[in-house]
């Protein structure tokens, strides 16, 4: 067994992480209803870490994997693996593109429908 | 022995009337060893079902590790429409995750002499819940692909029996798991009575762990 907290860099690179460090405050539209979370980005000695945090629960992101767009648009591709208890139990697969302070893309569990997912990095 | 069937705001009557009348109908088959009561996850009283304003009374408490069996039913309610600001099927099991309910259910199947059983929507809230993991259960055919989102594993039959956990599809497969229990209960001849009385006769193949895995067909 790993350590749940551990996040892979993969085949992530120093200025893609810098594209995306911060603290994201995303809305997931979901069967249930929009969900709402912040996620955090930060490199750990080099490495890339995430962690998201929802009304009641807060759970390291697996996967993490980053990966910077063309240059001259300063976009990031992000993807990672999410799972959570609250409001249900799900196993989340995210993919999302990162401009600027913007962030959009979708999340999916199993089988089911893409959920549309849109973030906003906090300023600051 | 206790039959629980659970009230909650959102429920479905029939996954409510359906074991109720069959439950009660073998009770009197078996000289009324069965007390099947309608009971609430809080506190007695009204609880409004999901389907034009219908109501139904908890007569008690929900007491999770009483011997007998425990029947969550599922909800009804619209499906369409936007989850922010319509209280869709999927909302109503939701905030069903919200109450004491995962708690309680949980105790339930970890008590020895209580079998939990699940109608329609029944099955995926406690999936929702986190409940269900690596179990094998069914929910209604809407709902199959949610649960199995969950980490359950779905076996899309009409009735599934997983030991202390007995789950049942959509809406009428409520009269199939209530008389299987009477049958896995009381044994064949209660079932066939209260079939008879009924005028129903189940159908589908339970589905049980037992026997070869089948090849693919």
């Amino acid at each position: 067994m790993t350590a749940p907290s551990a996040s892979s860099a993969g085949n992530s690179n120093h200025s893609a992480i810098i594209l995306i460090a911060g603290t994201w405050d995303i809305a997931m539209r979901t069967p249930i209803g929009t969900l709402r979370a912040a996620l955090t980005f930060s490199a750990v000695d080099g490495t890339l870490q995430g962690v998201a945090e929802g009304k009641t629960e807060q759970v390291p992101l697996r996967d993490l994997r980053v990966e910077a767009g063309h240059a001259s648009d300063g976009s990031a591709h992000l993807t990672w693996g999410q799972s959570i208890t609250r409001p249900m139990r799900l196993e989340l697969a995210f993919d999302v593109t990162v401009r600027g302070n913007e962030m959009t893309g979708h999340s999916r569990a199993g089988r089911l429908p893409q959920s549309s997912v849109s973030g906003v990095r906090r300023s600051g | 022995m206790l039959a629980q069937i659970i009230l909650f705001d959102g429920f479905d009557p029939l996954d409510v009337v359906a074991p109720f009348e069959v439950l009660s109908a073998g009770s009197d088959a078996l000289g009324g060893i069965l007390d099947v009561r309608l009971v609430a996850l809080d506190k007695p009283g009204t609880l409004v079902s999901g389907t034009r304003g219908l109501t139904l009374t908890a007569t008690h408490v929900l007491d999770p590790e009483a011997p007998g069996m425990i029947i969550l039913p599922g909800a009804s309610g619209p499906i369409a429409g936007d989850p922010d600001k319509v209280r869709t099927i999927p909302v109503i099991l939701a905030e069903l995750g919200e109450t004491t309910m995962p708690d309680l259910m949980r105790r339930a199947l970890d008590a020895p002499d209580t079998l939990v059983a699940t109608i329609c929507g029944g099955g995926l809230a406690l999936g929702m819940a986190g409940l269900l993991e690596g179990r094998a259960a069914v929910t209604h055919t809407q709902g199959n692909d949610v649960l199995e989102a969950t980490g359950t594993t779905v076996v899309r039959a009409r009735v599934v029996d997983d030991g202390d956990l007995v789950s049942a599809g959509g809406v009428t497969s409520g009269l199939d798991l209530s008389l299987y229990l009477l049958e896995r209960e009381f044994g064949p001849r209660i079932a066939h009575a209260v079939e008879k009385l009924f005028e129903y006769e189940r159908r589908g193949t339970v589905w049980t762990a037992r026997g070869p895995e089948a090849l693919a067909l």
